[in-house]
């Protein structure tokens, strides 16, 4: 079978998408007129950490030694006691070891569509490809690969797409000159939550100056200024739970969308620090929630019947006022019309897909959301849903859909990376484990 | 237990949001019925508050200011509660300590959700834990990415003071302040005529404690810059 794909970007008018499998990253052109589909590119992770990991436990075994000599025994007369260095406790990487696989977590586009962003799980890094339309055989140009000390999360691009913007799942958010040449050695966070970042964005004032969001696992929201990264502007306070994805539109700069591991989505005006709206979704979701969704045995009440799930991601486009958003490990993309004046949310539409909503994408400019799906059963169809609008309503391009599943089998079907067992799956939902259980 | 660990997800307390706490449980004596407000808001946080021996020798000292210590250990927290509720019961007829009380809290993670924007006039850093290990160093209360976080809830002109007995972390600190572009180290003279340094080094538990084992006290204040403009 061929792996499902576990990350999707779209450039603004859909023309090329960029869809991760495991450590690879797939770019086909689609062609408007027929939605006849092209590889125009292709990158593979290739760099083995083994070296990175060993040099890792080594330098933690110099240290816990050198640690263990440091520390002195006294006898009771205050005089110092000789005393045997413990060996150090870090396992040393060999046969045996588990294999290191260079998974790749998402992908992300500059605004302009000129980069590439993929972040790393594996060895916590950023590369950075151009894209270059002009290279026939490729368009993936990779420029650099920017190591972090933690594992990054979330990117966003300033709006001259000159400085990435980088969260890391340790709650540090990092900025990196995208044009430089080499990349950072001693990266320093221009900001940092004590908590794991889940997403960032950046916004405008209404005098232009830039602001970078953030959010975090212990329901905060925080608006800093940009690149005075030291002047915090505001919290958004509202949240009761995680915050897994934040949305700020081109059609209303003051207006943030958000949500997370609670019913709502969130609808602020965030240069007042005003919440507009909290649109429920636990009627809509219902019909959608599956066993899966139940809590974790260690957290479940008695009566076994309670019902966890997360929103993973909210989407907007350039210039309808509309938002598309899915609950992680669902079958349904909800739409919904935004009131440009209250913020306001109301349901536009459900639209339900074959199998589980992986990621989601938007091409913003032409108003096309592009899901991926998690089509393990399916017999290899049924990758991605595209859903188009048609006259004022969302419906999903069943023709595209069937295209598209062609194109796949015939060009992944030998593809080494893409085909797998069962049980050679990337983990594909991830936002549950946001949920915080207090300790005491 | 001597530490906590302030990344782990404790089963704390906290307001959703500074409009949201309830301050009235902590400070009854500047609750005004008829108004149904608080007639004072808290101004000065002992953060790691420890034994509270710092807030029972600054409540005489500021009596018009309501001072609040934060502490993340709940047995310590119960203890410097059941201080004040004694100190209060032995102090009815003036009504001293009812401008001090302490919470248990997470002021690393949950600190804007007490205090406004430019709320605090002083903040206190008395012993923190000194976390030795390099890699546990954000875990370290004053960090360059929290200073800004502390800058948010001080107004102008407000202070942070900060003492420790570790030369490390006294170098860390002052470093890591100095360096951040809203703080300023105040002079010697600024320390020495200044009744919160005098009483922070004596008054808390861990001071008298580094004064029978003789050995250093370090001090270092800073007062919060003017935001400049934004570009």
């Amino acid at each position: 079978m061929i792996h499902p794909f576990q990350s999707v970007a779209s450039n603004s008018d859909g023309s090329l998408l960029f869809f991760v499998i495991k450590n690879s990253i797939l770019v086909y052109s689609v062609k408007d007129s027929n939605d006849e589909f092209k590889l125009v590119g292709e990158w593979s992770d290739e760099a083995d950490s083994t070296a990175i990991i060993k040099e890792k436990v080594t330098k933690e075994q110099q240290r816990q030694l050198a640690e263990n000599t440091a520390k002195k025994l006294k006898a009771n007369d205050g005089t110092a006691l000789p005393q045997e260095h413990k060996e150090a406790k870090i396992p040393k990487p060999g046969q045996g070891a588990p294999p290191i696989y260079q998974y790749i977590r998402n992908v992300k586009l500059s605004r302009d569509g000129k980069w590439l962003f993929a972040c790393t799980d594996s060895d916590k890094a950023i590369v950075m490809f151009e894209i270059s339309a002009e290279d026939k055989n490729n368009c993936l140009r990779l420029a650099k690969r920017q190591r972090l000390p933690k594992r990054p999360n979330a990117i966003t691009t300033t709006i001259d797409d000159k400085q990435l913007i980088v969260a890391d799942k340790f709650g540090d958010l990092y900025s990196f000159g995208v044009n430089d040449d080499q990349p950072c050695v001693n990266p320093e966070p221009i900001l940092g939550h004590v908590s794991l970042l889940t997403d960032v964005a950046i916004g405008l004032d209404s005098n232009g100056k830039q602001l970078v969001f953030t959010s975090d696992r212990d329901e905060h929201i925080r608006i800093t200024h940009f690149p005075q990264s030291f002047i915090i502007d505001k919290w958004l306070f509202g949240h009761k739970e995680f915050i897994s994805t934040m949305c700020l539109p081109v059609w209303a700069p003051e207006l943030l969308f958000s949500a997370g591991g609670e019913s709502s989505i969130f609808s602020w005006n965030w240069q007042t620090g005003e919440l507009l709206d909290r649109f429920n979704i636990a009627e809509l979701i219902q019909p959608f929630l599956t066993e899966n969704h139940l809590a974790p045995d260690r957290f479940q009440n008695k009566e076994g019947n309670l019902i966890e799930y997360s929103v993973s991601k909210i989407v907007t486009f350039d210039s309808l006022p509309l938002i598309a958003f899915f609950i992680e490990a669902t079958k349904a993309i909800f739409t919904c019309q935004i009131n440009r004046d209250s913020g306001k949310i109301a349901l536009k539409q459900v639209l339900e897909v074959p199998y589980n909503v992986v990621s989601l994408a938007c091409a913003e400019t032409t108003g096309e959301l592009i899901a991926t799906l998690d089509n393990q059963n399916s017999h290899d169809k049924n990758f991605v849903a595209f859903i188009s609008m048609d006259v004022d309503k969302f419906h999903i391009n069943q023709s595209k859909q069937q295209k598209f599943d062609d194109f796949i089998n015939s060009r992944l079907s030998d593809n080494e990376i893409a085909n797998i067992e069962q049980e050679g799956i990337y983990p594909l939902y991830h936002v549950a484990s946001l949920r915080k259980r207090g300790e005491h | 237990r001597a530490h906590s660990n302030p990344f782990s997800d404790h089963q704390l307390e906290y307001p959703l949001s500074p409009n949201d706490m309830d301050w009235r449980k902590l400070y009854p004596y500047f609750y005004d019925e008829s108004k149904g407000d608080m007639t004072k808001e808290v101004t000065i946080a002992d953060i790691g508050c420890g034994f509270g021996g710092l807030l029972i020798d600054l409540s005489p000292a500021f009596p018009d200011k309501l001072i609040l210590g934060m502490e993340i250990r709940v047995q310590v927290t119960n203890y410097v509660e059941d201080r004040i509720i004694a100190l209060r019961a032995n102090n009815v007829k003036t009504n001293a300590y009812q401008n001090i009380n302490v919470l248990r809290g997470n002021a690393m993670k949950f600190l804007p959700n007490f205090f406004h924007q430019a709320q605090l006039e002083k903040m206190f850093f008395c012993f923190p834990d000194p976390h030795f290990k390099q890699r546990k160093h954000k875990a370290r209360i004053i960090t360059n990415t929290l200073l800004s976080e502390y800058a948010y809830v001080l107004k102008e002109g407000g202070i942070i003071y900060t003492i420790t007995d570790v030369l490390d972390l006294h170098e860390w600190m002052a470093k890591h302040l100095t360096e951040h572009p809203l703080f300023e180290r105040l002079s010697q003279e600024w320390e020495d005529q200044d009744e919160c340094v005098k009483i922070m080094r004596h008054a808390t538990e861990e001071g008298k404690k580094v004064e029978r084992k003789k050995g250093d006290k370090y001090v270092a204040c800073f007062k919060r810059l003017p935001t400049p403009e934004i570009i």
